[in-house]
């Protein structure tokens, strides 16, 4: 006889409001339903009523963690309806900036993931590393969280003095090639505790249209920094990782490699650096048209669709997260686990409520 | 190539853009093209709805192949139904369930429509515009 358990929106395995409901036999789950919308703050409402200035502030509140993330994309697709050209430095250091940003959504993630599993110290020794990045970030923007680097047409502050920069992604390589990735993929806890827990299937991951380090982890080898070249990505070498087993093991597996890979990236961006303006000048306006933008972000394909008429007000700002795209997956990914397994299936997962409410 | 092939096995004329490639097909074909896009294993993106002008309203479902987006997009007038695509792409369920909240768009063949960011007993059309907040 089944029964169900309902978890959320307010619970202590959950730090935000989003509530799955557990159909149980015994311990095993064969079936569930997930409720999203807690923190609905109609974003994409607002953004049709303010003008694209006002916007930029507004998107990048759209996420707490890639804030960076949402402003760029925006200002990309503006830039894309107005055919404006950003100048190449200004497009190497959005580029810096969009890796700092996945080091510190890669490195928070991988922390929360370590007390999970129950590896307190190493939680400790993770979000020390992304403290560093922070400082990193701070140096370039003078904010932690909500960074207000990106304009239309370009970034709004230099990179003066790489040197804290490299520093931390030096930092950053040496505790994950050099500890994270060998404990992550031969500490037996881990394994007991993440192997063939809460897998994926590769097509299931098709159908459910995941994205990022999740739809990597389930063999969809997808990376639109490789396969749709934006910024710099195109002028630097790095790997995509990929595993095929689609369990918990793996996305741990595939976030870890993707640190040392931003690593890579941030290095020979700041070697490569080009001379001259940062952006393109004052622009308040773009002509009529629409645009899709897709992007990268640390948890996946981030998709703005904007449309404008020529007037300094967006007609239509829809903003998919890739959040949105892999909380459903959650449903496939929980069948034939235990209850106890859930929390960590979910925080495998990354998600981000407040990204997919918006 | 696959994405290549897979637009001429769809058909229809499809435009090159910047952002990826774009058909416009009446909406009842949808849930056709959705069936050859998952057996090419197209990943389903989003769907988009837009308000136009005299009630009508822009409707875009979007996939990816191989990095390239495949763009599919409907014009209809507001409060015609649109068929269902989550028997095909479970992924679409959210993306269908957001678009009635915000444009009261109906889709034919799901058991169910909830609400997915509105409150249950919240009118759907959230997003439409009224005479008083003009495009």
């Amino acid at each position: 006889m089944s029964y169900k358990i309902p978890i959320g929106p307010y619970h202590i395995a959950l730090e935000e409001p989003y509530k799955i409901e557990l159909e149980c036999e015994g311990e095993n789950v064969i079936g569930s339903s997930l409720k999203v919308g807690f923190n609905f703050r109609g974003i994409e409402w607002l953004a049709e009523r303010k003008n694209i200035t006002q916007s930029i502030a507004l998107l990048e509140r759209v996420c707490g963690i890639c804030s960076n993330v949402h402003s760029m994309c925006f200002c990309m697709g503006l830039e894309r309806i107005g055919n404006i050209e950003v100048p190449e430095r200004g497009q190497h250091i959005r580029t810096v900036m969009a890796e700092l940003e996945r080091l510190h959504s890669h490195l928070l993630w991988a922390g929360v993931a370590a007390e999970l599993i129950g590896f307190e110290t190493l939680f400790m020794q993770i979000f020390r590393l992304r403290e560093s990045v922070m400082d990193a970030l701070e140096s370039i923007s003078g904010n932690r969280v909500n960074y207000s680097m990106n304009r239309i047409g370009g970034v709004n502050r230099d990179i003066l003095d790489d040197t804290k920069i490299r520093e931390v992604s030096q930092a950053i390589r040496t505790v994950t090639e050099g500890t994270l990735i060998p404990l992550l993929t031969t500490d037996q806890t881990v394994i007991a505790r993440c192997k063939g827990v809460g897998v994926l299937t590769r097509l299931e991951a098709i159908a459910y249209g995941a994205v990022g380090p999740v739809a990597r982890a389930s063999g969809v080898d997808t990376d639109l920094r490789r396969d749709q070249p934006y910024l710099a990505y195109g002028k630097v070498e790095f790997v995509v990782p990929v595993q095929t087993s689609g369990d918990v093991l793996a996305r741990v597996v595939v976030r870890a490699l993707e640190i040392v890979e931003s690593c890579k990236i941030i290095d020979q961006v700041l070697d490569r650096m080009p001379q001259g303006p940062i952006h393109a000048g004052d622009i308040y306006f773009v002509p009529e048209g629409n645009a899709v933008v897709r992007i990268e972000a640390p948890r996946g394909e981030v998709f703005y669709y904007l449309a404008t008429n020529g007037s300094d007000t967006p007609l239509r700002v829809k903003v998919r997260t890739p959040s949105f795209a892999n909380i459903p997956s959650v449903a496939a990914m929980v069948l034939r686990n235990t209850i106890a397994d859930v929390p960590l299936i979910q925080a495998a997962l990354d998600p981000c409520y407040s990204c997919t409410d918006r | 190539m696959r994405a290549e092939d897979t637009r001429l096995q769809i058909g229809g004329t499809w435009i090159e853009r910047a952002d990826g490639w774009w058909l416009t097909v009446p909406a009842a074909s949808v849930q056709e093209i959705a069936h050859t896009l998952l057996k090419a294993e197209a990943r389903f993106v989003t769907m988009v709805a837009q308000s136009e002008p005299n009630h009508v309203l822009k409707l875009s479902w979007h996939w990816d192949m191989e990095g390239t987006l495949l763009s599919v997009v409907s014009f209809l007038d507001e409060g015609i139904a649109v068929p269902s695509i989550v028997d095909t792409y479970p992924g679409a369920d959210w993306a269908e369930r957001e678009t009635r909240d915000y444009y009261a768009v109906t889709f034919e063949g799901r058991k169910d429509t909830p609400t997915l960011m509105l409150r249950d007993d919240d009118k759907p059309g959230r997003f439409l515009r009224t005479s008083g907040d003009s495009l």
